[in-house]
């Protein structure tokens, strides 16, 4: 059936989840002016690998990638799928983690982290070990819901800009390409799209739809760098851990009963990131249940029950942070691999037909 | 005496309503059997005198009458039983073996049609099903004048047969659909079928969902919408109520009455009742994590107000809202079971004891008492008294997760809600659907 | 399936155990302070904090004091003597006292960004008397809210247009722009009134420099668009209030030397006239009134070298490296170009000379 709606909403909600928190601090640490550029750079990526991944997955209509592979062999398979799944399991251990973390920074700050991460893992868990369809429908409602206040929020935050930071707008030199930041930034530019390759069976959808979201997602790309940059101008906004969510902080609207419309708009990014982490299990899982078929809820337990200790085991922000400067190369191999492999393998078998 | 009458009255053994009464026809001796608290008895002597005469007529022999005013059957004493039981009068002549079934006229043991009792309508149709199944079916074909309503037969129970009748737009309805619910049905004959945890159970469905996945309505009007848009509506005798299958969350806020307004007035109503759910669901689970968890939400005017109303409470803010969301269950349960006569008690009662005294007594603050009323307020909003108790109890997923993360458990207890929606499926449609025609048509 | 009901019963139990787990307290059992005030007593932070204190009918007010090494330590010396917790979250207004302000308040500001107890919205004011004093006067004559000081900022409350508007935020930014400087309202306690409002404090880099009165705070507030919707103006001829602004500026940036040409455009409304002016010489007059009090606000601004007006912003060509020096080089070389365009909307219900 063709659920075009469904992971479109997904791709927006995964991608918005990704893109408040930690990108915009590692886009404007990397360069001091001119940010549309690695952004630029960024999207170009993004969209460019999107398209070769959905080509590649069109040669091979109603197979997911772990079908695709496991035709080509035992190995082959092993050799793609097990950076894949440790890449899933890695990226759950580090969002649960790093997520935990941002709400006890900037709200929270009693509750201790586990508990918190004890929350995250038991929705996302639950939504997981109901299967995939059950997380593009809660996510269809959570869209309803929650996008809206988005909206409302990214509008307000426009409050104190001053556009005379846009300037300088050229930056000549191309040093951001080589800073550590930079190539943090990249989660939120190419971490996102993975699950179009787990979801035939189940969904199929739109190409071109795909894009289309993947069009809308460049100006909340632009706006969570140069919002902050505009407010506070670069030398400020580099100061920030969270710019975006300082900048949203600092907007004064008289006339809501609320004082801190920061936290919510913060929460309900909270929620897009816990369906992406139920994403990212419900991927495992689809991993492990390929090699040893059983049921959704035996092999999400454990999963959860796993990342819990080892996230628990993360002391410190600097480790997250080690983390996910040793994440990014993983993430580069899965995620330039993944799409180009799809697409050659895609390539040959139409060539022999 | 004849064996079969002997063996039919030692089956109905303590039942006094049960009469044998000697009679000749055509100069044959025969016994009419029936239950008197079923049978209207002398109505239907006069109708059997009319046969008589007519037959004496045109000089008919009794086995031609038989024939013409009933069904003949063998003597086998476990039909005639469920005849009996079904309220059919039998004639058995001591020397044959064969027995005649006639329709009698019955005593009059339905309600007449009668407006509404559980659901409201503003101008609109107020005819409503009552517990007959033969009127119910009734009133849906008086109520849209088509051919293509397919109206099934089928009957369920080993001991108690319980007729069911499942009706659906012939060309409208999924066929799969109509086919699942059959076999499902046929599946589970031996049940029986009580009350809809029972029908539930026979189509299939987990007992322990909290959303009921059929939607209950009593008006005819609103059941002929349904099948239009392609649904099924299941009737259970003795049940007042056409149950639709599937059931769809956007069940919650629509009711064909409101096609009845212009499109504007019929938009805001349905958003009302988005609020509805969204108010009863969301502010007091609010309250608890602003008082407990996050006041810095809260603008500094309303923080101290909030204070202030709150000094002197001896308890955290979600014992104070558990025990004032329970009293208040409790005030609806209680105006539910009371007659209506003592009914307006209850309500004076909670209002001027709970409303001022406890807040007087300083056991709640008076915000509180607002919010109480604002839930429960827009807890009513919704449609459907099924809908409206699961919102119920949602509220205290709500509130608890609220009471630990504040804020950040609110929206996390809003994913499992929406979650929990969107794992319902009632034969593979999801209760999310929101253009079930659209797709419902493509089967036609 | 019986175990269903099981589980709910442990779910049900842990939740009830967990919920006493970290210590979220009551908004009653919370001390939620408006107002608070930093004072620097030889190398301790003297901090003061007015908190309304909810009673069961009345609202009362108190002001607790406490010195300590930081303003978090002081906060938690106050806390522990205390018997319910403080709550920083609702700090509406931070008083400094001009002593400090003078030596710098970096630090401060920091901390409040970093700990984000302070909401970055509250505002930032000097006070030109005593933090002590102040607040004991502040006491007396408040209101039982106790939001008295904060209604006095509040734009749809007591705010004024010859008000600066500064936020922790925003000098938060200036201590780390290169083209940027912030003005704080000065006040002390007033005799009448609750609050005497005095001016504003030039602040650069966290820094006290320089002083300006309430007219050219007011030019300031224009100048960035503020609304001055109002705002009274004395002239020889008449009265007249302001009841719309705009600005336009051009810069050009030429040798090195920058170039400024700002546009004031004023809509006003006759209020007084004395003698019989024209439409003309009311207008030339508030115009040339205007330009030389912001001629001579923006020289003594040039000499501190502190960029309130931010017009670096209007210069973000020039080179990042040659920016970082704006402060020092560009700004005492700007040449700026001041005028004012005066409309009188209207007359009022009387005609203009007909008395």
């Amino acid at each position: 059936m063709d659920k075009s709606l469904h992971v479109v909403l997904m791709y927006l909600l995964v991608h918005l989840g990704l893109i408040f928190f930690l990108y915009p601090n590692d886009i404007i640490s990397s360069s001091d002016e001119g940010q549309w550029l690695p952004i630029a750079i960024g999207l170009l990526f993004h969209f460019v690998l999107v398209w070769i991944y959905m080509k590649g997955l069109s040669f091979f209509p109603k197979q997911n990638i772990i079908h695709i592979y496991s035709e080509m062999g035992r190995g082959f398979a092993i050799f793609f799928l097990l950076p894949v799944f440790m890449y899933l399991m890695l990226v759950n251990i580090i969002g649960v983690r790093a997520y935990s973390e941002i709400i006890t920074i900037i709200f929270l700050s009693n509750t201790p982290s586990w508990a918190i991460i004890i929350l995250f893992l038991s929705i996302s868990g639950y939504l997981a070990a109901k299967g995939v369809e059950v997380i593009f429908r809660t996510g269809i409602l959570l869209a309803l819901i929650f996008i809206p206040i988005i909206f409302f929020v990214s509008i307000a935050s426009f409050q104190n800009v001053d556009w005379h930071y846009l300037f300088p707008l050229i930056d000549d030199d191309f040093h951001f390409m080589t800073t550590p930041s930079y190539m943090k930034s990249f989660s939120a530019f190419i971490g996102g799209f993975l699950f179009l390759g787990f979801t035939a069976p189940h969904l199929t959808y739109d190409r071109k739809k795909v894009l289309i979201a993947a069009a809308l997602l460049i100006p909340f790309f632009v706006l969570a760098v140069y919002i902050p940059v505009l407010t506070f101008g670069q030398g400020t906004a580099s100061r920030f851990m969270f710019p975006y969510i300082m900048t949203v902080d600092s907007t004064y609207i008289n006339w809501l009963m609320f004082d801190r419309v920061t936290m919510f708009f913060i929460l309900c990014l909270v929620t897009f990131i816990m369906l992406h982490l139920s994403l990212l299990l419900w991927m495992a899982y689809q991993i492990m249940n390929h090699w040893f078929p059983h049921q959704p809820f035996y092999s999400v337990l454990p999963f959860t029950i796993v990342i819990f200790i080892t996230s628990i085991m993360i002391i410190d922000w600097k480790t997250v942070e080690r983390l996910l400067w040793w994440n990014s190369f993983l993430q580069f191999y899965v995620l330039l691999t993944i799409p180009l492999s799809i697409y050659f393998i895609g390539r040959r078998r139409k060539g022999r037909t | 005496m004849d064996p079969f009458i002997k063996e039919l009255k030692e089956t109905f053994i303590n039942s006094d309503d049960l009469f044998l009464h000697e009679e000749e026809i055509l100069d044959v001796p025969v016994f009419l059997v029936g239950f008197k608290t079923l049978i209207d008895f002398t109505k239907t002597k006069v109708i059997l005198q009319k046969y008589r005469e007519t037959a004496i007529s045109s000089k008919k022999s009794i086995g031609e009458l038989l024939n013409e005013i009933g069904e003949v059957k063998e003597k086998d004493v476990k039909e005639a039983v469920s005849f009996l039981m079904t309220g059919k009068l039998l004639i058995v002549s001591n020397n044959r073996r064969k027995y005649v079934v006639i329709e009698p006229v019955p005593k009059m043991l339905n309600r007449a049609i009668e407006p509404p009792t559980n659901e409201n309508v503003l101008q609109g149709s107020l005819s409503s099903f009552n517990e007959d199944i033969e009127t119910n079916i009734g009133l849906i074909r008086k109520q849209i004048n088509a051919s293509n309503i397919r109206a099934e037969a089928l009957s369920v129970g080993s001991e108690q047969k319980t007729k069911l009748s499942m009706l659906y737009f012939g060309g409208q309805a999924d066929k799969k659909l109509v086919e699942k619910i059959r076999s499902s049905i046929e599946k589970n004959q031996d049940r029986e079928i009580n009350n809809l945890q029972n029908l539930a159970k026979a189509l299939g469905f987990s007992g322990w969902s909290v959303i009921s996945k059929v939607n209950t309505t009593e008006l005819p009007s609103e059941t002929v919408a349904f099948l239009r848009k392609g649904r099924v509506a299941l009737f259970v005798d003795r049940y007042p109520f056409a149950l639709i299958l599937p059931c769809f969350l956007w069940d919650m806020f629509t009711l064909e009455n409101d096609r009845n307004y212009p499109i504007p007035l019929m938009a805001s109503i349905r958003l009302v009742r988005i609020f509805g759910i969204l108010i009863s669901l969301l502010i007091p689970a609010l309250y608890v994590a602003l008082v407990a968890v996050n006041p810095e939400v809260l603008r500094i005017e309303l923080a101290l107000s909030i204070a202030q109303s709150r000094e002197a409470i001896p308890y955290p803010a979600l014992v104070e809202i558990l025990l004032m969301l329970i009293i208040l269950e409790l005030i609806i349960e209680a105006s539910v079971r009371l007659p209506s006569t003592i009914g307006p008690t209850i309500t004076m009662v909670g209002g001027i004891i709970l409303g001022q005294a406890v807040v007087e007594a300083k056991l709640v603050s008076t915000l509180l008492i607002i919010i109480l009323a604002a839930t429960t307020i827009a807890n009513s909003t919704l449609v459907g008294i099924q809908n409206s108790l699961a919102v119920r109890l949602f509220k205290y997923v709500l509130v608890i997760l609220a009471s630990i993360y504040g804020i950040l458990g609110i929206l996390g207890g809003i994913v499992l809600i929406s979650a929990y929606f969107a794992s319902i499926e009632t034969f593979g449609i999801s209760y999310l659907n929101l253009n079930y025609a659209k797709e419902g048509t493509k089967y036609g | 399936m019986r175990t269903i009901p099981v589980k709910l019963l442990i779910i049900l139990c842990s939740v009830f155990l967990l919920n006493g787990c970290w210590d979220t307290k009551d908004i009653n059992h919370r001390s939620l302070p408006i107002v608070m005030g930093v004072a620097m007593e030889d190398d301790q932070y003297n901090i003061h904090l007015q908190i309304p204190d909810p009673g069961t009918d009345t609202m009362q007010v108190r002001i607790v004091s406490e010195t300590g090494e930081t303003v978090s330590k002081a906060v938690d010396k106050l806390s522990a003597d205390m018997e319910s917790r403080i709550d920083l979250l609702h700090v509406k207004v931070i008083v400094i006292e001009k002593e400090l302000a003078k030596e710098g308040g970096k630090d401060l500001i920091s901390g409040f960004m970093r700990a984000r107890e302070v909401s970055p919205k509250a505002l930032v004011v000097v006070s030109d008397e005593e933090i002590e004093s102040f607040f004991s006067n502040l006491n007396n004559t408040t209101d039982p809210q106790g939001t008295t000081l904060f209604d006095f900022f509040d734009k749809d409350a007591g705010w004024s247009p010859q008000i600066a508007l500064t936020r922790v935020w925003e000098v938060y930014r200036s201590i780390h722009s290169f083209t940027r400087d912030v003005a704080l309202p000065i006040i002390k306690s007033g005799d009448s009134t609750v609050i005497d409002h005095l001016g504003s404090a030039v602040i650069k880099n966290g820094r006290m420099v320089e002083r300006i009165d309430e007219e050219e705070t007011l030019l300031i507030n224009a100048f960035h668009e503020e609304s001055t919707h109002g705002k009274v103006e004395v002239m020889e001829e008449a009265t007249v209030l302001i009841v719309g602004n705009t600005m336009d500026h051009k810069s050009r940036y030429i040798d090195q030397v920058p170039y400024l040409n700002s546009q004031l455009h004023l809509k006003v409304v006759l209020l007084e006239t004395r003698g019989n002016p024209t439409d003309k010489e009311i207008r030339t007059s508030l115009e040339t009134q205007l330009t030389n009090r912001f001629n001579e606000m923006f020289t003594k601004l040039q000499e501190s070298k502190a960029d309130v007006l931010g017009l670096g912003q209007y210069f973000r060509e020039i080179p990042r490296e040659e920016l970082k020096k704006w402060r020092s080089e560009h700004y005492p070389k700007l040449k700026m170009e001041f005028e004012v365009h005066v409309v009188i909307r209207n007359e009022g219900q009387l005609k203009l000379g007909g008395d």
